[in-house]
């Protein structure tokens, strides 16, 4: 006899009754949900065999538990396949993760999105994309993933727009914000190895974070050029004193670039640490560090990011296209940080 | 007809906050200000500081700063509080 599911019961007419029902009662993120039933419920607990009562997580400054009952409803919700299951699983353990520190990005008026970079054989059997149209739209699984992760810190965490979530801008990847890395093209070691784990395992890296910059160079056809182009980019970019993580996206063509001159991902990060610094003079001018400008203030440079290794490299993106993007993380390292959790099937 | 279950967390009846009363005055009491370290936090709450001493009888402030804005206070802070504090002020404004 499978465990009880304690959660509180309501009746609805029909699915469309309910789909009214779910907005009236604020459990959704502005779109339709999916009615969430005991046997649709169900079906996600079964997939990532877990009990009801078990807590993937416990969010220590809100005192909230998270079970996986609340987090297969919200699944559901998301309009999740119950195989997406242990990814969503592995995710909400990344962001109640004491590192992430929820305190921060789930309530910022920075408003960070959960950036989720799924890695390991999940990633091609789930069919989540690594390709074309990385960010979206076109892939079930890219975005119930994270549309469940936002529900279940709406839903379970408190994270409400306008009240707990003060976000001033938000963005888009706040709906969902799933990728995969192209490991199958890719000539680099993938983002969950370079983090601890074999590359047989699934893992989800959960990074908050801004919006996706995009970038063009169609001009070089060298590893030094393209990325002279993305570091100019970044250069000045989100919060620019915050010295968050960033993340960069290097898609098909660019990939290719870089990766003939035998440039590997360790490279990459040191050369854009380097080339992504700013003079004292320059952000005291552009009115980002307080104070005057003093002598040596022009030849006395300021990382980024605290190290080259704040910077993760991930290989995703359309084959066509002279475009890769960066990602500017959300406030800094100290205040939330990337963290990899192993998909448990 | 169908049932469908709620996605929101429902507090569990053995959860319980245990709060401590409010004073009924601020006359003598020691007053605690949580700085978040946000750019002049440190001066609007000086600002309240010396309000409440000056107009409500409390009969000091410290201040004490978090580690950063993004992070709850640490234990540190919040042990020190326990100790040497009656009330305290904490906010977050940008």
């Amino acid at each position: 006899m499978a465990a009880t599911l304690t959660s509180k019961r309501f009746t609805a007419r029909d699915e469309a009754d309910a789909i009214e029902m779910a907005f009236d009662r604020g459990w959704s993120d502005g779109l339709p949900v999916v009615a969430p039933t005991e046997a649709r419920v169900r079906a996600m607990l079964e997939a990532a065999r877990l009990e009801p009562s078990h807590q993937v997580g416990f969010v220590a400054h809100r005192a909230v538990s998270i079970t996986a009952e609340k987090v297969a409803i919200n699944a559901v919700l998301a309009g999740c396949r119950p195989d997406y299951m242990p990814v969503v699983v592995a995710a909400v353990e990344g962001i109640a993760d004491p590192r992430w520190s929820y305190h921060g990005p789930g309530t910022s008026t920075g408003g960070a999105g959960v950036l989720m970079i799924v890695n390991g054989p999940i990633a091609r059997e789930l069919d989540i994309n690594a390709g074309d149209n990385l960010f979206g739209p076109g892939w079930r699984a890219n975005l119930t993933i994270g549309r469940a992760v936002r529900l279940v810190m709406r839903n379970v965490c408190g994270s409400l727009p306008g009240l707990l979530d003060r976000g001033t801008l938000g963005h888009p990847g706040k709906l969902s914000y799933v990728i995969a890395e192209n490991e199958a093209d890719s000539p680099w070691t993938p983002v969950h190895v370079e983090r601890g784990f074999r590359p047989e395992q699934s893992a989800v890296t959960v990074i908050a974070a801004n919006g996706p910059h995009q970038f063009y160079n169609q001009l070089s056809n060298t590893a030094e050029g393209v990325l002279t182009t993305v570091a100019d980019d970044m250069r000045i970019s989100g919060s620019v004193m915050g010295q968050p993580t960033y993340v960069v996206v290097l898609a098909g063509e660019h990939m290719k670039t870089i990766a003939a001159d035998g440039w590997d991902k360790k490279r990459i990060r040191q050369f854009l640490f380097e080339k992504t610094q700013n003079s004292y003079a320059h952000l005291k001018r552009t009115q980002r560090m307080s104070g005057a400008i003093a002598s040596g203030d022009e030849q006395k440079m300021r990382p980024l990011v605290a190290t080259p290794d704040d910077i993760l490299v991930v290989a995703a993106g359309g084959r066509a296209g002279a475009f890769s993007c960066y990602i500017p993380g959300w406030g800094s390292a100290r205040s939330s940080q990337a963290v990899t959790k192993e998909v448990k099937r | 007809m169908m049932e469908i279950l709620d996605p929101t967390t429902e507090a569990a009846a053995t959860q319980t906050i245990a709060y401590v009363p409010r004073p009924t005055a601020l006359q003598g009491k020691r007053v605690a200000l949580i700085q978040n370290t946000k750019y002049n936090s440190d001066r609007l709450l000086e600002r309240i500081g010396n309000i409440l001493k000056a107009e409500y009888g409390v009969s000091e402030w410290r201040m004490y700063n978090k580690h950063n804005a993004s992070v709850p206070a640490h234990t540190e802070i919040i042990e020190e509080v326990k100790k040497s504090a009656d009330v305290m002020v904490a906010g977050i404004g940008d």
